[in-house]
């Protein structure tokens, strides 16, 4: 058919225009990253953001800020969403700590919501015959704590949100009734969990697909826990803590040697309290209090660092590595010493976040060898291998920010999961020291210390970056690396995310090995060990640093950028 | 007649599709017996899949992921599941040199008592890195046999290995996959 050259240009026009009202109706969340996810890419938007560690989960809180909801609504909302997505992390069965900052008040508050020991426990319950039995920490009904993280989303929820429960849970209702395809970080954890999994849950649990981990691709449903969240959302969270699942959760606990009691549940509530403050030059950082130890020590490396010129060192140079690790080794030190539950405890807080004693630190670290002796309090190096747990950062059109870190601490929990309500129970009694002496021994109600430091750090009196990451110990040396990314090395919250990282600890004042990424030059690492040094070498994007998510705000907000570690499934979503 | 001609030859080309869709290299397989000892070769959580797998396979199997020479008693066949964890070896208790003496001295043992090898690597691409690879290295060429997910051999590693040392190798797509492979393995 030939058009005359009138139709031509009028089908022309026609096609313009649909092409016009096509690119005005595209969202910045239609993006797509690029497929090597190793390299730095920035999510962009321009009215709101939401970064977590699956795509499903940052979309459903995309989703929410979109329908009118506020940084709190989509923040809860990414959180079943997670539930859902990314099982092995964290949960309804779980705990953590989210910060919330409200632009209209300029306000900022934490909610702590972390699990707390069962009534019944005692320093020394996981000591046989004079040792320590892991498996009573990790892998039994003993290493279940009171699981507070749906008391700690429906607290923030009621006090900072704008919707129902109900209405908040629907989008992680579709996940898990009808599935995604895992992923490969999926399926590894999955694998590397198994025996676990077997042992606890079973062949037939819908962790395992027929008796056998999932493979990459595989969906993965999960029916029960759509069903659980359908029971929350007609009941509250009531049926969680004193009605229907109450029951089931103890009698999975009990059935497994564990002691948890349904007064235990139904006396569970969260803190609320003003976060931790520390200022490093022109920029101030807020955090969660302890338990969650990550914000104090942050902000005690920054104080130590502030006596360095890091930025004429360069970024993982020598002497940066060297000087940070020793730093590292000082501040473990003095958390095997004083940290624990301050609802039962003192901890020295204004001293350790003091710019005096950073600079004492500073002062002893040598620059040319490494000391090999840091003279504070015990440190227990088993709680190092954890690399589980899951961070996201929400941001509105108003400007409320929620920065939120929650687990079940090791991956997949204790592997129990209370009669067909397809949700995994914690094993957060595994962070409680192995030392019956110990500030941080197992004692009725307390809650385990943990590194957690969901943050927000203000440049003068604006937010500028949001952030957190999983990772255990390893989680304050990550975010401390990543900040000095920005501020001193001036990279973009990608690049500053997917940058090589390192790690080092002490134990009972001694060094432990510097663990580094292999994409450290070959000459580093070799004059590391002159310097005196062990070191480790990982993987090369390894999840043992953790898997941290970010937002930052860049001046005058007009573009809102979302960083996301490759190291885990972290996505950006934004609009 | 051309049509039939043209059918035959489809049917053909398809038919050849499922023959190597699960692709063998090597020469004839060969056979094991039971009773078959399974222990990892640096303790990843693969060595409980194949557990679970032998077992479905209906296969007499008996699981030690740290076999020692002394388990060797009235086994006939030694099947070692490739796969490095470092979970999985602070959790026995040892680090990756005692791992690799362990097995050393076990295959040692099972070459004296005649016993064959069966390899196993289940955990695909996902499994491998530095000392997977190590592992697979020293170990694989002193086997019989090898299955694999085939995600695992991305880079031809096995492949070259089994190549190399006449080993026939068997590849799947997934880790349940590996049921028929091995039970006809036993048969």
């Amino acid at each position: 058919m030939i058009l005359p050259r009138h139709g031509l240009q009028v089908l022309l026009l026609a096609l313009c225009f649909m092409l016009t009202i096509f690119c005005g109706t595209q969202d910045l969340d239609l993006e797509k990253p690029p497929l090597d996810r190793h390299e730095p890419y920035n999510f962009r938007g321009k009215s709101g953001m939401v970064v977590a560690a699956h795509p499903l989960a940052a979309e459903a809180g995309l989703e929410m800020l979109k329908k009118g909801g506020n940084a709190v609504d989509a923040a809860i909302a990414t959180t079943f969403a997670l539930n859902a997505a990314e099982p092995f992390a964290s949960g309804i069965g779980g705990g953590g700590f989210m910060v919330i900052y409200s632009a209209r008040d300029k306000k900022i508050t934490a909610i702590n919501f972390r699990e707390k020991a069962p009534s019944k426990s005692f320093p020394e319950m996981y000591i046989e015959n004079g040792e320590t039995n892991e498996q009573l920490r990790r892998t039994h009904g003993l290493a279940v704590a009171v699981p507070g993280a749906l008391a700690g989303w429906s607290y923030a929820l009621d006090k900072y949100g704008t919707k129902a429960l109900s209405d908040v849970m629907q989008k992680a209702i579709q996940i898990a009734e009808e599935g995604f395809p895992v992923s490969k970080t999926f399926s590894k954890i999955n694998k590397d969990e198994y025996e676990k999994l077997l042992q606890m849950a079973g062949e037939s649990c819908c962790y395992l697909n027929e008796g056998l981990p999932f493979e990459p691709e595989d969906v993965f449903r999960n029916p029960e826990l759509a069903n659980t969240f359908r029971l929350l959302a007609s009941k509250g969270i009531e049926a969680f803590y004193k009605g229907e699942i109450a029951r089931k959760i103890v009698t999975a606990v009990q059935e497994k040697g564990g002691i948890l009691t349904l007064d235990d549940l139904a006396d569970y509530s969260p803190v609320e309290h003003t976060p931790i403050k520390g200022q490093y030059k022109d920029y101030t950082l807020y955090s969660a209090r302890p338990p969650a130890s990550g914000g104090l020590h942050i902000i005690q490396l920054l104080n130590i660092i502030d006596n360095w010129p890091v930025k004429e060192w360069g970024h993982n140079s020598v002497p940066y590595i060297h000087h940070l690790s020793e730093a590292f080794r000082f501040v473990f030190a003095d958390r095997a010493q004083y940290l624990g539950d301050p609802d039962y405890i003192h901890i020295p807080e204004t001293e350790l976040t003091s710019k005096a004693y950073g600079k004492q630190i500073a002062l002893q670290i040598k620059s040319d060898h490494v000391l090999n002796v840091y003279p504070y309090g015990d440190f227990d190096e088993k709680e190092n291998e954890k690399e589980s747990t899951t961070h996201l950062c929400v941001i509105d059109r108003e400007g409320n920010i929620v920065a939120l870190t929650q687990t079940i601490n090791l991956f997949f929990g204790s592997g129990i999961i209370p009669e067909n309500t397809g949700f995994l129970l914690n094993n957060e009694m595994d962070d409680f020291s192995r030392d019956p002496e110990s500030p941080n021994a197992p004692r009725p109600h307390r809650r385990p210390l943990s590194s957690q430091a969901p943050l927000i750090l203000f440049q003068g009196e604006e937010p500028l970056l949001v952030l957190g990451s999983p990772g255990g110990t390893r989680i304050f040396p990550t975010l401390t690396q990543i900040i000095l990314n920005v501020i001193e090395f001036d990279m973009s919250l990608d690049e500053a995310i997917e940058a090589s990282r390192f790690f080092s600890y002490s134990v009972r004042g001694e060094t432990r090995p510097i663990a580094l990424e292999s994409r450290m030059a070959p000459v580093i690492i070799e004059t590391l060990k002159e310097l005196g040094h062990e070191v480790l070498i990982r993987e090369d994007y390894d999840k043992y640093f953790g898997g941290a998510q970010g937002i930052m705000i860049l001046p005058g907000k007009d573009i809102i950028l979302g960083g996301a570690d490759s190291r885990r499934d972290g996505y950006g979503a934004g609009y | 007649m051309r049509k039939n001609i043209l059918l035959v030859l489809a049917l053909s080309f398809l038919l050849s599709l499922v023959a190597f869709a699960n692709k063998n290299v090597g020469e004839d397989l060969p056979r094991f017996e039971l009773p078959n000892l399974i222990t990892s070769v640096g303790q990843s959580a693969d060595v409980q899949m194949a557990s679970v797998l032998a077992k479905r396979a209906g296969l007499n199997s008996v699981l030690k992921k740290t076999a020692a020479a002394q388990d060797l008693e009235g086994i006939k066949t030694l099947t070692l599941v490739l796969g490095a964890s470092l979970k999985g070896l602070g959790a026995a208790g040892i680090d990756v040199d005692q791992e690799k003496e362990r097995v050393r001295a076990l295959i040692s043992e099972a070459k004296k008592r005649g016993i064959p090898l069966l390899c196993l690597h289940l955990g695909g691409e996902a499994r491998r890195g530095q000392l997977t690879d190590q592992l697979i290295t020293e170990f694989l060429p002193l086997s019989q046999m090898l299955i694999i997910v085939k995600s695992g051999d991305h880079d031809g590693l096995f492949s070259k290995i089994c190549e190399k040392n006449n080993i026939p190798l068997v590849e799947v797509e997934k880790t349940v996959d590996v049921l028929a492979p091995l039970k006809e393995a036993f048969q």
